[in-house]
């Protein structure tokens, strides 16, 4: 394929944007990156110094264009401020309007409820899930914002999969903190992955739906499970000059708040949970105590870290449905291995997607027994530590077994 | 001339067999055989039931009798008198009563008849060497069929002045009319095959004459006309006959009148023969005794049935004693009742005489019917040819039919005992195979016999099937029948026959009978015999990688190791795996029934999948279960799918149908040329429905469709034997993300349609486009800004 003459004019954003030219060359960026440290043959240096020269025909052709997991774990450790997260927007977003695309995980299933869910009359029936105890409204100040959760489990059977778990949790607790929570019947995919896809347009379509429809419901605050989402809200509207006058929070510094208010009181049994960090709501959000606030033991234990925590933190392998191959599942069994090292009995995480990916590696029939350790949402696990102080999250526990 | 064809059959079995591309070096490759259905198990003359019944269901006559004279060159004849261990096998058995398969093949005679096409052209004469059939019966006709069509010439020699052996001379008219037999007989002789009727073969012409006059084989085929005797003194009195002479005499048109009182001795059909015919030429009285029980009898239920609704009586363990004569002639039998005993070498249970329970029955005629033996009389006393003293049959190998002289061949009840007509069609088959061999100077191997390779469970779900009346074979009544010679049986009408056929199951997957072939305009992995007349699925060892094959059907010859030239358009259909995609999750290996993906481990404990193309059939489940696309199927990948939902016009209203290349195939056919008034039709074929998954239906919508319609195989008759299955499976999931999406239910449909059948396709989609012009043109995602 032969890019268009214009094509340097275009990608002078990307310079620009991702700050290439401050590049020091020291490849720290390499030495930190998960693909490169697991086989893979891939340089976030070399592809910075492509930048510079302006060597688009091979960026944009490169298979691993696709396989950069943008977990900004080599942002973190650039010490010259080199923005790899937006060099990679960029180059996808212009790849893929010159005819490149990644390999799609699951035949592009995904990306195609994505894309069909840009439909302006769109009617979904996507709360089958929500069970009659938990109360929830269509309108009100704080709004939950579910995620794609009730497709996965549709999808992903294989896996014996309940992510929508994380959401009936979450309601409860909130029903318990007496808050009646709004859901949107027509929520949308939130655009996170068709935007990695490189998919900027239907990306767009999807921002201006979400925030039409929450703006419409009247709500204060925006909830969310799932780390991406928040992260797409949060980042990428805004980068796309898109917004809510909402705040919008993950479930679990909702949930700290209230424990440090005094209106949650975790007096259950503990859980010894080591807690994974998602890429985008540690170093892309900058959140890492909040969950870690809700796993702590009582008394004087620890919570069990692993040696890569926090904004070291390794990803979970696969970002946007893309390029999953045996180094994604390399990187998986080396994060499930850390985490079996931590002694911990469960695994907490804080995105559907994070657990469908280390769910799918221990599914695996060769290794996957090694490294069995259970994957619980923290939700599910806060749920746990009030539980017998109420009614409503008694039912909502003997409904999840 | 059909799936057992000997140079197609040895292929087979070849693995060493070689391809020679045009541009490429020879490689091997083999071919895939397939599992049958229980009642082309069943059939000894391997005849594919499965296929002309579906056929029959789908209206489409002439080719399903096509299909039954690959394997059967007396399908009317069949069709009447078969003894159908086929329905003995039908899975529906276990649910109802069989398909009655034997009425639905003479339903095609029948209807041939009515519609007559032209008298069949000779054969070509292409091999110089002539063969000399001794016996016209079916197993004598069959080998003469198959010997005229290799180019032999043939000549039949049959000592009775009409041919047909036992057809003619033992089966009465009322079971097979004499119309029926010459036009079967008349067939044959229109390819070229001399019958010479009257002549009967004596002597040392038999052995050495045959040979004098110029002809290379000799195939014995006399069958077993010598009735056994009761062994009882007073046999030769005035009103005893054997059944064989009674029945010849009747059929030469020289009937003896039985008397008023007439005892048939025996339960076999020619017992039963017997007694209908007696009372057809007037006997007033007419009964059976046989010495075992109703459930021991050789004949067919509904035959007896037959002939006790015609007051005829059959006393059952009632064995003779001695006969009553008085004056010279027959007064009665002097019978004896039994009772059942330990089980025989025939598998029945032995009678024995309870003692003191003589009784007498009058009869003014005594039939036997005790069954038969060759009668090999008419070889000379130094034939130097291996007989059984107790059988009085030939000694042969079943496989070969070869006696012990040269060139002297010998099947059917000549070598069995008294058999039914389609086991002497079955031998007429093997005996032509080895004639051909032996006059090629070709050892004479056992695996000629037609044996399935591989004994396969046929999966049929049972439970939810309906219970579905047998279609009764409309007869004569009794009043109208019993005084004349018509035929009882009527035969089905085209409506009652198609009834009938539709209550098949479709057992077993698709049998490779290439219906299709001829308008598939694919014709994939498809290898067919020069001659034309048969076809196998190609697979390829690992010698030949995909690679090397183009990607288009193409033409190659293949050299079996019989050495015969065969025509095979090929493609490569197995899985490929992505080795950079494989994430190693095993997920291919769970679901693929051939054992044909394993895992192999790569460092760190990592495994990667590898696809055993010797095992693999292509079908693709692998590719719809892997998470990571890693799994491409050969031809039927993503990319090509994907290109053609590309094709559909955002102005148009699209219907996408998916179906799979067996059940779907003739589909195909039928759609591309189907015109839809305002509406699209893109047609993505997999191989199998086990490689369509959610993904696959979701880009249909995603790209434009306003409707997509699913057709695979029934999950009993699916071709690769668990595809239809997992669709079935899969399905739900396709349903569950669409309807959650907002897609209206009424939008997505699966059908399991045989590709016989399409008319009923085609009013499914007629419904379903009518369907899908209501709810409206579909919802094609907003196109992306591509530059360039």
């Amino acid at each position: 394929m032969t890019l268009p003459a214009t094509i340097h004019a275009e990608l002078q954003e990307a310079v620009a944007s991702s700050n290439a030219l401050a590049c020091l060359s020291c490849g720290k960026c390499t030495s930190v990156c998960p693909l490169a440290t697991t086989g893979r043959q891939y340089s976030p240096r070399i592809n910075v110094t492509r930048t510079i020269r302006q060597d688009y025909d091979t960026l944009l052709s490169d298979a691993d264009l696709w396989s950069c997991l943008t977990c900004q774990k080599c942002d973190a450790y650039c010490p010259a401020g080199v923005s790899y997260l937006n060099l990679m927007a960029v180059l996808r977003s212009k790849a893929r309007q010159n005819g490149f695309t990644g390999e799609c995980s699951h035949a592009g299933a995904l990306q195609s409820l994505a894309r069909l869910m840009v439909n302006p009359d769109l009617k979904q029936n996507r709360l089958d899930w929500l069970p009659e105890q938990l109360k929830t409204s269509s309108k009100g100040d704080i709004l939950y914002y579910v995620g794609c959760t009730p497709y996965f489990d549709a999808l992903f059977t294989n896996l014996n999969l309940h992510t929508t778990q994380a959401a009936v949790s979450s309601i409860a607790l909130l029903n318990e903190l007496g808050i009646v929570p709004a859901l949107m019947a027509d929520e949308r995919c939130c655009g996170h992955d068709l935007y990695w896809n490189g998919d900027v347009d239907n990306f767009r379509r999807l921002a201006e739906a979400n925030c039409a429809a929450i703006e419409n419901t009247g709500a204060k605050l925006v909830l969310f499970s799932c780390a991406e989402c928040l992260s797409a809200f949060k980042n990428l509207y805004k980068e796309h000059g898109l917004g809510v006058s909402a705040d919008l929070q993950h479930i679990s510094e909702y949930l700290a708040g209230k424990v440090d208010s005094g209106d949650l009181i975790l007096t259950g049994d503990d859980v010894m949970a080591t807690y994974h960090d998602p890429c985008r709501l540690g170093r892309h959000l900058g959140i890492y105590e909040a969950p870690r606030k809700l796993l702590k033991p009582n008394g004087n234990n620890q919570l069990p870290e692993m040696s890569q925590n926090k904004g070291r933190a390794l990803c979970c392998g696969v970002s946007a449905w893309m390029n999953c191959d045996t180094v994604s599942k390399s990187i998986q069994i080396e994060r499930l291995k850390q985490a079996r090292a931590t002694g911990a009995e469960v695994l907490a995480i804080a995105c559907p997607k994070c657990q469908i990916h280390l769910l799918c590696a221990q599914h695996d029939q060769g290794i996957g027994a090694q490294n069995a350790i259970e994957i619980r949402d923290i939700a599910t696990i806060v749920l746990g530590r009030i539980a017998g102080n109420s009614v409503v999250v008694e039912q909502i526990e003997s409904m999840a077994v | 001339m059909n799936s057992r064809d000997p140079t197609i059959h040895q292929l087979i079995s070849d693995t060493q067999a070689t391809l020679r591309l045009d541009d490429t070096p020879t490689a091997t490759f083999r071919v895939g055989p397939v599992e049958a259905s229980p009642c082309t198990w069943a059939c000894p003359a391997g005849v594919n039931v499965k296929t002309y019944v579906s056929l029959i269901a789908a209206g489409r006559f002439s080719e399903a009798l096509e299909v039954v004279r690959r394997n059967n060159p007396l399908p009317a004849i069949c069709g009447r008198i078969c003894t159908h261990p086929c329905e003995e096998a039908c899975n529906r058995t276990q649910i109802d009563d069989p398909v009655a398969i034997c009425a639905l093949k003479r339903f095609l005679t029948d209807y041939e008849m009515a519609h007559p096409p032209d008298r069949p052209q000779p054969a070509p004469r292409t091999k110089k060497e002539s063969v000399a059939v001794v016996g016209s019966g079916p197993g004598g006709l069959t080998a003469a069929h198959d010997l005229i069509r290799m180019g032999y010439g043939v000549t039949i020699f049959e000592a009775l002045p009409m041919a047909g052996g036992m057809l003619a001379a033992g089966v009465p008219n009322f079971r097979l009319s004499r119309d029926v037999l010459e036009l079967e007989i008349d067939m044959i002789r229109a390819l070229g095959v001399e019958i010479q009727t009257g002549v009967r073969i004596t002597g040392d012409r038999a052995t050495v004459g045959l040979f004098e006059e110029g002809y290379q084989a000799i195939f014995f085929a006399v069958g077993a006309h010598k009735a056994r005797k009761l062994g009882y003194p007073g046999e030769d009195a005035a009103g005893i006959v054997d059944c064989i002479a009674f029945l010849r005499d009747v059929n030469l048109g020289n009937p003896q009148k039985p008397g008023d009182k007439t005892v048939v001795i025996g339960g076999g059909h020619s017992a039963l023969d017997s007694a209908q015919t007696a009372l057809r030429l007037g006997a007033k009285e007419v009964t059976i005794i046989y010495r075992r029980s109703r459930k021991e009898m050789p004949a067919t239920p509904s035959d007896v049935r037959g002939a006790e609704s015609e007051g005829i009586q059959i006393h059952f363990l009632v064995a003779p004693k001695q006969l009553r004569v008085k004056d010279g002639r027959i007064t009665g039998v002097e019978c004896i009742r039994t009772k059942l005993g330990a089980t025989d070498e025939s598998g029945r249970r032995r009678p024995h005489p309870v003692e003191g329970s003589e009784f007498i029955v009058k009869a003014d005629t005594i039939i036997t019917a005790i069954g038969e033996e060759p009668d090999l009389s008419f070889l000379p006393a130094n034939h130097g040819l291996d007989i059984s003293q107790r059988w009085n049959t030939f000694i042969v190998d079943e496989a070969i039919l070869a006696t012990s002289r040269p060139g002297i061949f010998a099947g059917g009840d000549v070598v069995t005992g008294p058999k039914s007509v389609v086991d002497a069609i079955a031998a007429g088959h093997v005996a032509a195979r080895s004639i051909d061999r032996y006059l090629h100077r070709k050892p004479l191997a056992r695996e000629l016999l037609w044996k399935p390779p591989t004994e396969v469970e046929i999966k049929v779900d049972l439970e939810s099937r309906p219970r579905i009346p047998r279609v009764p074979m409309p007869v004569t009544a009794v009043a109208e029948r019993i005084n004349n010679f018509k035929e009882v049986d009527l035969g089905f009408s085209a409506e009652e026959a198609m009834a009938e056929a539709h209550r098949c199951m479709r057992c077993g997957p698709c049998r490779e009978c290439t219906v299709c072939v001829p308008e598939c305009d694919k014709q994939i992995a498809l290898l067919s015999a020069a001659n034309g007349e048969g076809a196998l699925l190609l697979r390829f060892l690992p010698g030949l990688e995909a690679g090397r094959l183009p990607l288009v059907p193409h033409s190659v010859s293949v050299t079996g190791r019989s050495g015969v030239e065969i025509s095979a358009q090929v493609h490569p259909l197995v899985s490929h795996v992505n080795e950079r995609r494989c994430r190693g999750c095993g997920d291919c290996v769970s679901v693929c029934e051939y054992d044909a993906v394993r895992l192999e481990e790569r460092d760190g404990g990592i495994s990667v999948a590898h696809v055993d193309v010797d095992r693999c059939k292509g079908c693709g489940t692998c590719a719809a279960y892997c998470p990571s696309g890693a799994m491409e199927p050969g031809y039927f990948t993503e990319e090509w799918l994907t290109g053609l939902l590309a094709g559909m016009s955002p102005e148009r209203t699209n219907l996408v149908v998916i179906t799979c290349s067996w059940g779907g195939a003739r589909l195909y056919d039928f759609i591309g040329r189907k015109q839809h008034k305002n509406m699209d039709i893109t047609y993505l074929q997999t191989l199998c429905a086990g490689r369509v998954e959610p993904a696959l239906v979701l880009r249909s919508f995603e790209m434009g469709a306003a409707g997509v319609l699913i057709n695979s195989c029934g999950v009993s008759d699916c071709h690769y034997r668990f595809g239809a299955a997992q669709l079935t499976r899969n399905y739900a999931k396709i349903e569950q993300l669409v309807t959650m999406v907002g897609i209206h239910p009424a939008r997505l449909r699966y059908e399991q349609i045989p590709s016989v059948d399409a008319a009923r396709f085609d009013r499914i989609l007629q419904t379903f486009a009518r369907q899908i012009r209501k709810l409206g043109t579909g919802q094609r995602a907003p196109l992306e800004t591509v530059s360039g």
